[in-house]
């Protein structure tokens, strides 16, 4: 019995100093106050990377780089922006899966503790990562987006079992699963995807020694109607102070 | 019960000690782990194989854009260009298999580096994580750079500087060697996003970013190695023939555009192409993209954004090179030192302003054994103005009770300070004729003197040859080879602060430039993909290999070509420094004001090109 107290008298200080000191592992009541990293602002991205496909439009059959079936190349080669156009389909290349790839700037802002919205200025388009157990809009452009946070696991948890699962809050990424879209283009030629691709992607907040910070969203899009593999790419944008810049265009079939 | 007592014991005091080292940041902040195998699966596209004027989204400057408008292609089959290894993002960004693991101390298991290990180009790097300082910036550049890192939350975090001159794209974009990296790697799950923030004051006007994706490899690839020799040969071609396009001449310029039908312009880069804006606002004509071809003549003259790797606080900073050769850096112009049982020879001796200091300096690395010779790589006065004080420093045992000083000989003071060794033609530039008033004190004069191409010693059990370089810099211009430390002391053949200050008045010529550096490059060997091996000491800025005296001259010959294009047409001195064809060099090299500028340099060339080659020889 006196040991029983000793023990406790002990221990729990321990536990809780050790808690302290990594982080804990405290639920957090709401999506914006336990985000680790601040998403929020104006982002403006750098095209340094597939330049000529994402300043200009390719042309037909450009698809190199994306494993796609002979289906895909099918409909790939068949691309006419103008049928598309004329049907009301001219947002195609602005769906989830292509949007972070056209130049542009970003706005996000908290719609509520458990949403964030992400507004784009290219097409004029908006995606909203929820949290919580609120529904999106299935078969839209930007579709159903489902979003966590995803903490670094505190660090001696595995090997003492005392923190088994408590997490690191100094850091972590948004991750966003993205469904039920829109069928659309991968890549403004006319390169496919189907209403059952399943996008998912990371976002991660970069400061360098200058002050200067970056979104990184590493994305991978599965598609199995289209693809061969999942296709992995990663697009970077910079914060911005304001919204100097912001351009609100509609979307453009080619 | 016992066993009990000892199991509260431990897990009390193990968790206990974990807290309080949590708390007190005793604990070296531990991160994700990358070790392992891991491999590119690209998907960011437009690095690996670009065409020639392939710049679009690179925040380029004028130096940029000209340097690799004339940049050929060929440039890669010039000897010292062959095996050119790749700085860390073009590594990381390109294909091949990755190897990273951690190196730990073995007591405390503190994380004291992670290493990793590219296929391609066999690099092994080492990103440091215990908190050491970056070396000084007259230390030697490596390919790979000096890295630290750090953990920041999910993210590891590693900052690089130390680069080589390299290539940011492999179509002649330049990367300087004031370049400084700064990358992210991010993990999630079996991937790594890897992102780089690089900063380059000389080619870049914003900092370039650029991110790819690594995959953790199952099992482990079995490709690991990559062969490369610089044996390929051009039979024929002289080694002062380095390809090169003249401004406003590279045939390729309008491939890319064409065959993607996209606007010339756009192809030629600059920052603006990375930003959104590019996509509705491509107005500029086809006249203003030519003009981005050829240097602009709005009379802005570009200097040097590189940092002095000299520090400027009045003292004398020794730094180990290879072997039992060591630099000293701080009076004006660089000072080597070979030390061993014998003693010590020094090559230069600085402006002699920090000369007292310069001989303290020498001491601490010599110790009691003397300062027997000082070998002079040319007369001018940042290589021999300590001369006299190193001289009176030092002495030299083999001249001592010789024939020459015993017995009332007419060298009475034979070994009386230390030997100063020169080609004769740098005893002519510092002493003047019987009656006449010398240019410096007589103190300070070569002792020891050759008129042939090579002066040889064996000294502290080291081959140590000095070569003459005829109507180089000046006409009395040597280069010192340590054999078996394998560092090569330039003087001023080489420097990496500044254009070559060809001294046409006493006996310098362009030709006879290159031909110096050509012939250091002929007793240099790399030890691995251009790296290493035979070191070199410039005459003033920070210590090199063999990559970078090629790419000097390479620079050189370059700029000899082109103003001989101009005076084949009949230019003028002023034409062709109008002309500006220093352009893509400026901003690593250009002055407007001191000693030597862009202007001065280009009148030199000029000058020497139209007078021809001096006879080699004696010029007094």
């Amino acid at each position: 019995m006196v040991l029983k107290k000793i023990l406790l008298v002990i221990l729990l200080p321990a536990v809780s100093l050790y808690g302290q000191g990594r982080g804990g592992a405290q639920q957090t009541p709401t999506a914006k106050a336990g985000a680790p990293i601040d998403v929020t602002g104006y982002w403006v991205s750098l095209v340094t990377q597939d330049w000529r496909l994402r300043m200009f439009t390719p042309p037909k059959g450009d698809y190199a780089g994306i494993p796609l079936n002979a289906e895909a190349r099918k409909i790939a080669d068949g691309w006419d922006p103008a049928k598309d156009e004329a049907t009301g389909e001219q947002c195609r290349s602005y769906g989830a899966p292509t949007l972070m790839r056209i130049p542009g700037r970003l706005h996000i802002t908290w719609q509520d503790d458990q949403t964030l919205k992400m507004e784009a200025d290219s097409g004029t388009q908006t995606r909203t990562f929820l949290f919580g157990n609120g529904e999106g809009q299935a078969g839209t452009w930007q579709g159903i987006s489902k979003a966590s946070w995803e903490y670094l696991p505190a660090a001696v948890s595995d090997t003492l079992g005392a923190g088994r699962g408590a997490i690191d809050r100094r850091g972590g990424s948004l991750k966003v699963v993205t469904t039920n879209m829109k069928p659309g283009y991968l890549r403004k030629n006319g390169v496919p995807y189907s209403a059952n691709a399943v996008l998912t992607e990371y976002f991660d907040r970069l400061t360098e020694p200058n002050g200067d910070s970056y979104l990184l969203i590493t994305s991978t899009v599965e598609d199995p109607a289209y693809l061969a593999q999942p296709l992995m790419f990663s697009t970077q944008f910079k914060k911005q102070a304001d919204a100097s810049g912001w351009n609100p265009t509609p979307c453009a079939a080619k | 019960m016992k066993n009990l007592y000892r199991s509260v014991f431990v897990l009390t005091a193990t968790l206990m000690a974990g807290a309080a080292l949590a708390q007190g940041n005793e604990r070296q902040t531990s991160g994700i782990d990358i070790s392992g195998s891991w491999y590119n699966v690209g998907g960011n596209g437009g690095d690996g194989m670009p065409i020639l004027a392939e710049y679009g989204g690179m925040p380029l400057n004028e130096s940029a854009r000209l340097y690799a408008l004339a940049w050929s292609p060929a440039r890669m089959t010039v000897r010292q260009q062959q095996c050119a290894a790749y700085d860390p993002s073009r590594q990381l960004h390109g294909g091949g298999n990755y190897r990273f693991w951690e190196e730990r101390d073995p007591v405390t298991q503190r994380l004291i580096a992670i290493r990793i290990y590219g296929q391609i180009t066999e690099a092994q790097r080492t990103i440091w994580m215990d908190g050491r300082p970056h070396p000084p910036a007259y230390a030697k550049h490596t390919w790979l750079g000096f890295s630290t890192g750090r953990y920041e939350g999910n993210v590891l975090t590693v900052y690089t500087t130390h680069l080589k001159r390299a290539w940011l794209r492999s179509n002649g974009v330049p990367q300087s060697d004031q370049t400084t990296l700064v990358e992210h790697f991010v993990r999630h799950g079996d991937r790594i996003t890897y992102m780089t923030v690089l900063t380059d004051p000389v080619n870049l006007t914003e900092p370039y970013v650029r991110s790819t994706n690594q995959f953790r490899s199952v099992r482990q690839p079995e490709a690991w190695l990559y062969a490369c020799d610089d044996g390929e040969q051009d039979v024929g071609r002289r080694d002062d023939e380095i390809p090169s396009y003249l401004f406003g001449q590279n045939p390729y310029l309008r491939e890319y555009a064409d065959k993607n039908r996209i606007p010339l312009v756009a192809s030629l880069g600059g920052a603006e192409t990375m930003y959104p804006e590019y996509v509705t606002n491509k107005t500029a004509t086809d006249a203003e993209a030519m003009a981005r071809t050829r240097p602009s003549t709005d009379g802005l003259q570009i200097t040097s954004r590189a940092v002095d790797p000299e520090p400027h606080d009045g003292e004398i900073h020794a730094w180990p090179v290879q072997g039992n050769v060591h630099l000293l850096i701080g009076d004006g112009g660089n000072i080597a030192v070979q030390v061993g049982e014998n003693g010590a020879l020094v090559v230069d001796t600085g402006t002699g302003k920090l000369a007292d200091k310069v001989v303290a300096a020498i001491r601490k690395l010599v110790g009691d054994k003397p300062i027997q010779y000082i070998v002079n790589t040319n007369f001018r006065q940042e290589h021999t103005g300590g001369n006299a004080t190193v001289h009176e420093a030092g002495s030299d045992p083999s001249l001592i009770g010789s024939f020459f000083s015993a017995g009332g000989q007419s060298f009475s003071d034979a070994g009386v300070g230390a030997t100063i060794i020169a080609h004769n033609n740098v005893l002519n530039r510092m002493s003047a004729p019987t009656g006449q008033l010398a240019p410096t004190p007589s103190g300070g004069w070569p002792s020891d003197t050759f008129l042939q191409g090579r002066r040889r010693k064996y000294y502290n059990d080291e081959a140590v040859e000095v070569f003459w370089a005829p109507n180089a810099v000046t006409d009395g211009d040597s280069f010192v080879h340590f054999r078996r430390s394998d560092v090569i002391v330039t003087g001023d053949l080489f420097t990496t602060t500044q254009y070559p200050v060809i001294d046409i008045k006493n006996g310098g010529s362009v030709q006879g430039l290159i031909d110096a550096l050509n012939a250091i490059l002929d007793k240099t060997v790399y030890k691995h993909e251009e790296e290493g091996g035979t070191l070199i000491i410039p005459g003033h800025g920070r210590i090199c290999d063999e990559y970078e005296v090629g790419e000097y001259r390479d620079m050189i010959a370059i700029i000899r070509d082109r103003v001989q294009a101009m005076i084949n047409q009949g230019a003028t001195v002023e034409q062709v420094k109008g002309a500006r064809l220093t352009a893509d060099f400026d901003s690593r090299y250009g002055a407007d004001t001191g000693p030597w500028t862009t202007d001065m340099f280009v009148e030199a060339v000029y000058t020497s090109l139209k007078q021809g080659r001096p006879k080699a020889g004696a010029t007094k």
